[in-house]
């Protein structure tokens, strides 16, 4: 109960902290605009050079697919990371060990109250838009959908969560986390079907994205595929069995992390 | 302008020792900003594999684009850093220092900083034309004319930059604003150049100038465009004098915030 009032709180409090900036809003709409906007508007192009169909897949679905990459990337969990590394670099972490609070869970809903206005906000416009211009696919119109999206979504929040804050816990051995930031940012990118949809990958590259934590991250983008209705079950399973693993390292990494950290006052 | 030249180069020789202090922070930047690159190399090739050549852009097309881009990006922001943190002078105030130095202002806030990330996307963008060069075995024309297209990208890449980063002097929030606004011109810049046709091409080239840093100039090497050629040299003048009035009229609407930060 605890917990889910800290929680509770911690949104609560971000989401109107956000409200109140408008222009975070605005750079949240014009970096989905520019990545998705303009790839959505390629992909257009290029579908209609091949008759509206490629590898079997028409562009309403990749549209779709592209969309959920970039509006779940609004949620911006990618960024625990950097919060991490800039409380060890600053010595701030010591001030939040102390609290009553258990530190990684705080950061986890921190960045999830961060992210929720502006995911919500963008998602809203982005669906309508597509709605209006690229209409919905069929496997979108289908109760097993919405069930198996919504456990997927969640499942993505917890591998993503997992994922960065492995990368951000490195801060309290290597201290500038940057650059291995940028190169698992850039594996999910990949994997999780961003500027590719993940129906054009090779063969190779999908098995890849299948069993990675990286695409699992992001399986989101599976949903709207036809397979979906026969591999979701594998594909919740594979997210499940990543939130176990990454689960047990982020703890074991932590505990080490812990006995790291010396308490200098001030 | 001479003296500021000295000047700029000073700072640049500075920065550049002082970020290479923390010996192992700038290699890691440097080497994970090459790989982070290279995920764009891998992504444009497996779409071209996928759907084919289209508007005639091959993937050492793609490669190329990824180059010139890479290393315009890097020179400005390795050398010119100083123009990103620009957001972070104004809203702390530190911006009341390049205000009293007698230098020139532009000068002096691009090179107050070193970005060496940006030196690994030199590094990377100079390997991919190398790979350019030799695959599509370009001549010495070609190769000229890369140069001198490099240089003109540079210099419309940062004119765009103090354009868009001038936006500061304009919002309370602004670095949000001004990355939401840079990130507009900076993703067409790394798309598939082949399919922006139409009015799609017109408009990330006269109007947001994405196309004109990569694009056309992949474009220009490949089919020695001498039209082209002149677009993008226009172009870049006209994005420096625009550049530099809009950064002086943005001064002139700064207000200090009073604190005190001296030197640095």
């Amino acid at each position: 109960m605890k917990e889910i009032r800290l929680a509770r709180k911690i949104i609560k409090t971000l989401v109107k902290d956000r409200i109140q900036y408008p222009a975070r809003l605005f750079a949240d709409t014009a970096s989905i605009v520019a990545r998705c906007g303009i790839l959505l508007l390629l992909y257009s192009y290029v579908f209609g050079l091949n008759n509206g169909v490629i590898k079997g897949t028409t562009f309403v679905v990749v549209a779709w697919s592209m969309f959920f990459y970039f509006s779940f990337s609004t949620l911006g969990l990618s960024r625990i990371a950097r919060y991490i590394m800039q409380d060890i670099i600053s010595g701030h972490i010591e001030v939040l060990f102390s609290k009553p609070i258990f530190y990684l869970s705080y950061r986890a809903w921190w960045q999830i109250g961060v992210g929720a206005y502006p995911f919500v906000v963008t998602t809203i416009l982005g669906s309508t838009a597509l709605i209006f211009t690229v209409g919905v696919p069929e496997t979108m119109a289908t109760s097993l959908f919405y069930l198996t999206f919504l456990l997927t979504f969640v499942g993505a929040v917890i591998v993503s969560l997992f994922v960065y804050t492995i990368v951000g816990l490195l801060a309290f051995w290597v201290e500038d986390i940057t650059p291995v930031h940028w190169i698992i940012d850039k594996a999910v990118m990949i994997l999780g079907g961003s500027y590719l949809p993940i129906a054009l990958f090779p063969d190779f590259m999908y098995k890849i994205s299948l069993y990675s934590p990286f695409g699992a991250s992001v399986f989101v983008t599976h949903t709207v595929y036809e397979s979906w209705a026969t591999v979701w079950y594998k594909l919740i399973g594979i997210q499940m069995a990543w939130v176990l693993v990454l689960g047990i390292i982020v703890y074991l990494m932590f505990s080490k992390a812990v006995k790291n950290v010396s308490v200098n006052g001030g | 302008m001479m003296r500021e030249l000295r000047f700029a180069l000073y700072a640049i020789k500075k920065n550049i020792q002082s970020s290479a202090e923390l010996r192992t922070s700038f290699l890691m930047n440097i080497i994970g900003m090459t790989i982070n690159n290279t995920a764009f190399i891998i992504l444009w090739v497996f779409f071209v594999q996928s759907v084919g050549v289209i508007g005639g852009w091959t993937a050492m097309d793609i490669v190329a684009l990824q180059g010139i881009t890479a290393v315009t990006y890097g020179l400005v922001f390795s050398f010119g850093a100083g123009i990103k943190k620009l957001p972070d002078y104004v809203a702390s105030g530190t911006f009341d220092r390049f205000m009293l130095s007698p230098k020139n202002i532009l000068v002096r806030v691009a090179t107050s900083s070193f970005g060496a990330s940006g030196v690994g996307d030199i590094v990377f963008g100079v390997v991919c034309l190398i790979i350019y060069g030799i695959i599509s075995h370009i001549s010495m024309a070609q190769i000229l004319l890369l140069l001198i297209l490099v240089i003109l990208a540079t210099l419309l890449f940062f004119a765009v930059a103090i354009t868009i980063y001038s936006a500061s002097f304009l919002f309370t929030d602004a670095s949000f604003v001004v990355n939401g606004l840079f990130e507009l011109f900076l993703t067409p810049s790394l798309f598939h150049g082949g399919a922006f046709q139409g009015a799609t091409r017109a408009f990330f080239m006269f109007v947001i100038p994405a196309l004109l840093v990569g694009t056309i100039p992949v474009e220009i090497i490949k089919n020695l465009s001498m039209g082209k050629l002149a677009i993008v040299t226009v172009f870049t003048f006209i994005w420096l004098i625009i550049a530099i009035k809009v950064f002086n009229w943005a001064v002139r609407r700064y207000e200090s915030s009073n604190l005190m930060t001296f030197g640095g």
